[in-house]
């Protein structure tokens, strides 16, 4: 468990470290981007001078290790900077967009975790024509991008029906639904196109899992003792099948707080991963390493939680 | 205001430096469906008027997005400016008349009684003193004012702002875009970078600033029931964010009110829907070629000639933006400004004439260009056809601009705005003296134009000043120091039953192709 938490430590430190040198390698600045414009080509007849102000009023006039060393400083107490972009602290950008991104990606992951996992079980358990069929729907639904499944959802059900609303979070500016019914119903769709996206790899990698957990010695064992199907299946398999699941949905879980980067700008959900777009294309260097920082440290904890879990569950296999 | 407005419109033609408010010509219609911009529209009462655009930040002159024109259309409507624009040239806003001292830097500007402030304080040249002041420390990021050197209350109702040197443009791209701002919610703020307090956006235009909500980008604006210039007519103002693939489904649907596009298509798609109209601004954008003129083979003139004769540019126009094609005037400056040359040399598609400037020499040359630009492969088969292989290299737009800061490039494809006002960009660009992406690829050394620009910017007589801009564009369409491909509209499609557009002389501010000027939300006299 030492090892666990000194190791969780060095990936931690890895993290803070990369996540200030990365977004310094792209090319650009962010007054480059400031500069370049959005919508069409920035027309701010922005002076050197103000642009010298504004170098200043950023810390950018600082080499890298007096950017680092105040990063740090400022890291270790709470602060997180003040994005050029947005011209806002980032604490409070990310305090904003963090329950958009946990409500609609986080249930999402989890849904597609359940779904993937019991549809999992069920192909490996009755295998033949199930299988097939599972392992079929499961193929092709993967090998659709993201993004398709996104706008396909948008065009039948938003443009062609008009069943839903066609982006944001919720109305605005208008009293109409309750503000609760009103976020469900714009979050609807990028619900059900996230879940589709993300379900599949459970899918594959609970009935792969699963199969080879079957064939083992000790569930022909656990047959041959005369015990129900449904015994060794919820006692013996799904056990000894979980772990790679387990890390899966660790990871996902992690990954959570990054957001859905493509489903969020298809839908305009503003999320964490919306955020993190914009700011990468916006070279905004305190909203990248912050929302990084937070999916870093996310999944190394939540695959660390994991980790521990399946060694108090089964020490046997931890050692 | 109307009583006033030929007196000040008479004061204006004798002593400021940008008048001469011939009416831009209408533009050409694309289809018949597309209405003609009126020369002066009438504003329509409406309970609300929806735009669709991104998120611009918070509406202060010190936190809003420069990145786009959006940020400083919105500051526009909750602030004022001392001089405005209306379809016929500059106009009397917050200062009722200006006079000009002898040696055009010092401007005494008169400022209009009875207006007050979003928290009902009343604006006095204090205010516009302070503004000036306050800028010179923490500059509006969307106008540079360095050439501020003081501004002096000299009464309540009298301030005189003092130059560096003498700045023709200033009515125009000064004191017709900084936005004044209250020197009592300002005066004890430390840091206005980051100020963030409850009055923060207080102005005195003819919206207040009634919501914003920074995480989805979307802002609420009510009408100023006191404002000075007449009756808003429009309960309120949205702006809401809304991804640009949807916009076009958002106004079908009835959930916005007006979008914008660059695709003329958009005319066709909405043809027979009576709500909805399209109005098409000047073209105003411009698509061109950056040019490095200081790194062969780009430093030679006639190869920058012939790549102007080698380019088809009005069938890329028109396969581009899917509308009548406007080719790019050689001069710059579009044909739709009032300060358009129309003399300048001209280039049509001429293969033949490129390939005799090149005489037989094979060249290898690099573009550098977005991911999301059509031009540069319509390009390529043209250059190819006189000797000239394009190397087309993308990248994104904060990379490029880094790129096109440290001269690390040969050719680099542009779109941009700005254009159709002052003609001082022309200076700044080349002078080296703004730092957007475009001005940054700006690389041409030439006494001449140097001199002349010089010139056009101290001039404050309209004729001699058009003289020398004519002079300019001369010189700018013989020497190529950048090759327009086309001249763009924008194609903004809108509700009429609540909006009517207003096509602003030379474009909103400092060239801005947009049609939602705080006019059209007034009742004009």
């Amino acid at each position: 468990m030492i090892r666990l938490a000194v190791r969780t430590m060095i990936l931690l430190a890895a993290i803070v470290v990369l996540n200030f040198l990365i977004p310094r390698l792209l090319p650009g600045d962010p007054l480059d981007a400031l500069a370049a414009g959005e919508h069409e080509s920035g027309l701010a007849p922005l002076s050197a001078a103000a642009r010298e102000n504004l170098r200043q009023f950023y810390g950018l006039d600082r080499d890298l290790v007096g950017q680092f060393t105040h990063y740090l400083s400022s890291l270790a107490r709470g602060d997180l900077g003040w994005s050029f972009a947005k011209r806002q602290p980032v604490r409070d950008l990310l305090a904003a967009r963090l329950p958009w991104t946990l409500g609609l990606v986080g249930a999402a992951a989890l849904s597609a975790a359940l779904l993937g996992t019991a549809l999992g079980l069920a192909a490996a358990w009755w295998g033949g024509r199930v299988d097939h069929a599972l392992v079929s729907l499961a193929s092709s639904i993967e090998a659709i991008p993201d993004f398709l499944i996104g706008i396909g959802f948008l065009l039948v059900f938003a443009v062609g029906l008009r069943w839903f609303p066609l982006s944001g979070g919720r109305t605005a500016f208008e009293a109409g639904a309750p503000a609760a019914i009103d976020t469900l119903w714009h979050l609807t769709l990028p619900y059900l196109a996230l879940t589709l996206s993300s379900f599949a790899i459970f899918l594959l990698l609970t009935r792969h899992s699963t199969a080879e957990t079957t064939r083992a010695p000790f569930v022909a064992v656990a047959r041959a003792k005369g015990l129900r199907p449904r015994t060794v299946a919820l006692r013996h398999v799904l056990p000894n099948a979980l772990p790679p699941i387990a890390n899966l949905l660790a990871l996902r879980l992690g990954a959570v707080l990054s957001g859905a980067i493509v489903i969020e700008r298809v839908y305009g959900v503003p999320g964490l991963g919306l955020l993190a777009f914009e700011a990468i294309r916006e070279r905004d260097y305190p909203v990248l390493q912050s929302v990084f920082l937070l999916t870093g440290a996310a999944v190394v904890l939540a695959t660390a939680a994991v980790d521990a879990i399946l060694r108090a569950v089964r020490p046997y296999d931890a050692r | 205001m109307h009583s006033l407005r030929p007196a000040l419109l008479a004061v204006l033609v004798t002593l400021t430096a940008c008048q001469t408010p011939a009416a831009p010509p209408a533009p050409p219609s694309a289809t018949a469906a597309v209405s003609q911009p009126r020369p002066v529209a009438t504003a329509v009462q409406a309970e609300r008027v929806r735009l669709a655009w991104a998120d611009a930040g918070v509406l202060t002159p010190f936190r809003v997005s420069t990145a786009g024109p959006g940020g400083a259309t919105l500051i526009s409507l909750v602030y004022d400016t001392l001089t405005w624009k209306d379809e016929t040239g500059i106009i009397p806003w917050l200062a009722t008349r200006w006079t000009i001292g002898p040696d055009a830097t010092t401007y005494t500007f008169s400022i209009a009684p009875n207006v007050v402030w979003h928290d009902g304080r009343p604006l006095t040249a204090a205010d516009v003193a302070f503004t000036f002041d306050t800028y010179r420390q923490t500059p509006y990021r969307w106008m540079t004012t360095e050439m501020v050197a003081r501004a002096e209350a000299t009464s309540p109702s009298e301030v005189t702002i003092i130059l560096k040197r003498p700045f023709a443009a200033f009515l125009e791209d000064i004191a017709g875009v900084a936005p004044i701002i209250p020197k009592h919610v300002w005066e004890s703020v430390t840091d206005p970078r980051t100020y963030d307090g409850p009055n923060a956006t207080i102005g005195s235009g003819p919206f207040v600033l009634a919501e914003y909500r920074p995480t989805e980008g979307s802002y609420r604006l009510t009408a100023n029931r006191r404002y000075f210039r007449g009756e808003v007519v429009v309960g309120e103002f949205q702006s809401l964010n809304i991804p640009t693939d949807t916009r076009l489904a958002a106004l079908q649907q009835g959930r916005i009110d007006l979008i914008n596009s660059a695709d003329a298509s958009i005319v066709d798609i909405l043809r027979g829907d009576a709500r909805l109209a399209i109005y098409e601004s000047d073209p105003l954008s411009i698509v061109r070629l950056a040019v490095n003129t200081e790194r062969a083979p780009l430093n030679r003139r006639e190869v920058r000639q012939a790549i102007m004769y080698a380019i088809d540019r009005a069938t890329i126009a028109e396969v581009v933006t899917k509308g009548a094609p406007v080719v790019g005037s050689a001069g710059v400056i579009p044909p739709s400004s009032p300060w358009y040359n129309p003399e300048v040399r001209h280039y049509p598609y001429d293969p033949e004439a490129a390939r005799a400037l090149l005489r037989g020499e094979q060249l290898t040359i690099e573009l550098l260009a977005d991911p999301s630009y059509r031009e540069p492969e319509l390009m390529a088969p043209m250059l190819q056809a006189v000797g000239i292989t394009l190397v087309i290299k993308r990248a994104d737009s904060a990379t490029r601009t880094a790129l096109l800061r440290e001269g690390n490039f040969q050719l680099a494809e542009v779109q941009h705005i700005g254009v159709g006002g002052d003609p001082d960009f022309l200076r700044r660009w080349y002078a080296g003296e703004e730092a957007n992406d475009f001005a940054q690829g700006s690389i041409f050394t030439n006494a001449e134009f140097d001199q002349l620009a010089r010139e056009a910017a101290a001039t404050v007589d309209v004729q001699q000043r058009r003289a020398i801009v004519n002079r300019i564009q001369a010189l700018l369409a013989e020497e190529l120091p950048t090759i327009v491909l086309y001249h763009r509209r924008f194609y903004w499609a809108y509700d009429r039953t609540v909006f009517a557009p207003v096509t602003t002389w030379g474009g909103l501010m400092n060239g801005i192709p947009f049609p939602h000027n705080k006019l059209a939300f007034l009742r004009r006299g």
